[in-house]
């Protein structure tokens, strides 16, 4: 079941220069996808063609079926929800509980609904004993889980995340991780928008890379994070531990260099020990 | 918003365009003076007659047109408007209130289509207000272009959580708009304090006159035409009341009521 | 080496804060140094950086008790514009500390404020512009730069006044691996040509712990780690910290019985030393 598609989307904003160029992309119901590239290549450009804030200049994009073209952002955002990169940008209530049911609301949920909803929002990101409080008092990382929280709460089918790790620290990474992988045992089809290569050799499926808004590679995230000429070509920096594979191949020390997590390479490195 | 497009700048290549700022804003007042000045009929209309000169000087018949044209609606208001009310020499009296406010529109969009919003605000820098006050207007200009990117960001997030911003009557819609109005401005607020701490910790505020290269120098040619300006319109200025106004001067239409 | 930070046990809470933001600081530091300042979020980074710069507490109120030397100068008696001149902070958001027009002005910016004569802001713009790879932007505007590029001409602003201390706080969140490389690179090319005091507040550490040469690590107000970054990474209060990959890699080989010669702190480290090591082992095994 394919959640979104687009065909030959070309985007520009003012006619002449093109943002997004010839973009053909098919992401299934479920998948956990991260579209990465450097500041500027057209990630967050892409991405706002699947709740419909901006509709293709050629071509199409299809979310869950229907064409983009034909739908409002609101019959859109219904299904996917997004998390854009800066909290501060999407704080609509007075208070923190008002922040969380506001999209219930607009979407026409029933009341006990609503407060089922976000009591369970409020829990998931330990946010409960802040629900009378304005949103203003939270700091930066607890403002950034009430985004989550208020789009969490209305359920969406897809999920997509802005730069989610940006500005975080460890602990806070972790928690979003943990958010990941919540949403995917749920069977959400997720979409994170990040340079962040570390982040994404965990808890993706499929990478997409982009560059001057075409898609230069895209694949399953062990063939895409070990290809580091690939990567150079996007002007992103590998992950530390495909890049020591890669070096170790290179000095033929390793046959196989697709590596990705420490314990595979703890593996190699234990049978040399051997002999 | 087309009669705007008198107030914005095109970058040409024209003698006024050349022009130090503040000269093209004592014109402006020079011009005003004469407007405010006149009540007869046949000079106001050579005031008027005189910008447009200047217009086609700036190359910018185009754009000032276009404001012309905006202003229209403003130009009848002011024409009927004054017809009922007044009780003596009605005719004559609004045709000079509107051409008064047409040479005023037309003046001001001469300093604005030539003046880029940065030399502006160095025209402000160097005429000796505070560095507090040309400073707010260089900052306020310089952050446009990031306030019009919150306002695209927050409002996409707004229609993102289902929000129809577009539905509804005008009261309805306005009412809206609060919930983009509200976030933008608390936003912008935090953002004025960062950069207020920013300022502090690049030393601003302690030294108030400060030495800068980056200051608008007058040139001979604004010299010389400040001199010319300011000649020519005491000149004008004092026809008047030493008595050397032309007869035809005073020529008033036929009044029909 | 020059002492340009004193600070004995510092301790300072915020207006209407109940707790202490930062709680009996003990730091010293010199010329040369180019240190990483990191620890979870709240945990008084920001706020020993604002003292450093006298924001607090003549910006921000609250109650500071303790010895802070800057620079020769205590920040509780010293006015924020004569520090100004010996400490720079570049802030996490260029959009913020970016006043200006175009490149050039906001360079001479600063320069302004202290009173310098409009020759030596010109020579010094100049030379700033030419050092840091930046006259070719010389007149553009903020929004028509990259996050990177916008970074760049906050570091240049700031640089121009030539403090010989510079504060960054988070410079790089904002922008991707490749730009927040170069950024921190600029700085470390900053430290040694200008023998500056550098403290870098970040986060992202695979890509800042190989320039630096110490690692201060906070957890609520308190320092709770501060040496070599070779030495700190390998601690376990480092755990509360994304200690990059390459190094937890060192520790687990390690248990296996693979003793590297030294702390990696790059994958080129790493495979260097594992290379060291086959070669001795080759050849202990050949004689």
């Amino acid at each position: 079941m394919i959640a979104i598609e687009t065909n030959s989307l070309f985007f520009s904003y003012n006619g002449r220069d093109f943002v997004l160029k010839d973009i053909n992309l098919k992401i299934a119901k479920g998948e956990t996808i991260a579209i990465m590239g450097e500041n500027g290549a057209g990630k967050t450009t892409l991405v706002k063609h699947f709740n419909g804030l901006l509709k293709p200049t050629k071509g199409e994009v299809k979310v869950l079926g229907k064409n983009t073209k034909n739908e409002s952002v609101a019959s859109l955002s219904r299904h996917v929800g997004m998390i854009f990169q800066n909290p501060d940008h999407q704080l609509f209530g007075e208070t923190i509980e008002k922040e969380v049911e506001f999209a219930l609301r607009n979407f026409g949920f029933k009341e006990e609904i609503i407060e089922r909803r976000v009591k369970w929002a409020l829990e998931l990101m330990e946010l409960s004993e802040y629900r009378d409080k304005s949103p203003y008092t939270l700091s930066v990382g607890e403002r950034k889980r009430l985004t989550i929280a208020s789009v969490l709460a209305y359920d969406p089918d897809i999920v997509i995340m802005d730069e989610p790790t940006a500005g975080q620290d460890a602990i806070q990474k972790e928690k979003i991780s943990e958010i990941i992988s919540l949403l995917r045992h749920k069977g959400k089809t997720v979409i994170i928008v990040t340079h962040d290569v570390e982040f994404v050799v965990n808890r993706i499926d499929r990478v997409l890379l982009m560059a001057d808004g075409h898609i230069i590679a895209e694949g399953d995230k062990r063939d895409v994070l070990t290809n580091l000429e690939l990567l150079e070509k996007v002007r992103l920096l590998p992950p530390q531990i495909p890049h020591i594979a890669w070096l170790l191949k290179e000095e033929g020390l390793l046959n196989e260099h697709r590596v990705l997590y420490i314990d595979e390479l703890i593996k190699v490195i234990s049978s040399w020990k051997m002999s | 918003m087309s009669f705007l497009e008198g107030f914005r700048f095109r970058r040409k290549n024209t003698p006024l365009h050349g022009l130090d700022p503040r000269v093209k804003f004592i014109i402006a007042i020079s011009y005003t003076a004469l407007s405010l000045y006149f009540i007869e009929i046949l000079p106001l209309l050579i005031t008027f007659t005189s910008t447009m000169v200047l217009i086609v000087i700036a190359r910018s018949l185009a754009e000032w047109s276009r404001t012309m044209r905006g202003i229209l609606p403003f130009l009848i208001i002011i024409f009927f408007v004054n017809l009922i009310s007044v009780s003596r020499e009605r005719v004559n009296y609004s045709l000079s209130m509107t051409l008064r406010f047409a040479s005023l529109t037309s003046a001001f969009s001469i300093f604005f289509l030539t003046t880029t919003p940065d030399e502006l605000a160095l025209a402000m820098e160097s005429s000796g207000i505070p560095r507090d006050y040309s400073l707010m207007f260089t900052m306020a200009l310089r952050f446009v272009p990031t306030l019009s990117r919150d306002l695209q960001i927050i409002t996409d997030a707004l229609k993102s959580k289902g929000f129809e911003l577009e539905k509804g009557n005008i009261v309805t819609r306005l009412r809206n708009y609060a919930y983009v109005l509200v976030p933008l401005i608390i936003y912008e607020i935090r953002r004025s304090l960062m950069i207020a701490e920013a300022l502090e910790a690049r030393g601003y505020g302690v030294v108030k006159k400060i030495d800068t290269p980056y200051k608008l120098k007058m040139r001979t040619k604004d010299w010389g035409t400040l001199v010319l300006t300011l000649i020519l319109t005491l000149a004008v200025l004092s026809l008047k009341p030493l008595g050397a106004l032309p007869q035809w001067a005073y020529l008033k239409l036929p009044e029909p009521f | 080496m020059e002492t340009l930070v004193e600070l004995e046990s510092l301790s300072f809470k915020y207006s209407g804060s109940e707790k202490l933001a930062l709680n009996d600081v003990n730091l010293r530091a010199c010329a040369g140094e180019y240190i990483l300042l990191t620890g979870p979020s709240g945990c008084g980074k920001s706020t020993l950086s604002r003292v450093l710069t006298g924001l607090i507490p003549h910006f921000y109120s609250g109650e500071l008790y303790g010895k802070a030397i800057v620079a020769g100068y205590d920040v509780v008696k010293t006015p924020t514009y004569i520090l100004a001149k010996h400490v720079g902070l570049v802030f996490q958001d260029p959009e913020n500390q970016l006043f200006l027009s175009t490149v050039e002005r906001e360079i001479a910016f600063g320069l302004e404020n202290l009173g310098f004569k409009a020759y030596e802001i010109k020579n010094r713009v100049e030379r700033v512009l030419e050092d840091l790879g930046l006259s070719f932007i010389r007149d553009k505007a903020p929004y028509e730069l990259s996050g990177g590029q916008q970074q760049k001409v906050a570091i240049a602003s700031v640089i121009a006044m030539e403090p010989e201390i510079l504060i960054l706080d988070e410079p790089t969140a904002n922008l991707d691996p490749r730009s927040a490389d170069e950024i921190l690179d600029l700085v470390s090319l900053l430290v040694k040509k200008k023998r500056i005091l550098a403290i870098l507040i970040e986060h992202r550490l695979e890509i800042a712990a190989k320039y630096v040469n110490r690692i201060i690590i906070m957890d609520k107000g308190q320092i709770i780690a501060d040496g070599d970054p070779r030495d700190v990474l390998l601690k376990p209060v480092a755990n509360i910290i994304g200690i990059p990959r390459v190094i937890t890699l060192f520790k687990r080989i390690q248990e296996i019985g693979i003793k590297l010669d030294k702390v990696p702190l790059t994958p080129h480290e790493f495979v260097e030393g594992l290379k060291l090591l086959v070669k001795t082992c080759d050849s202990y095994r050949n004689q």
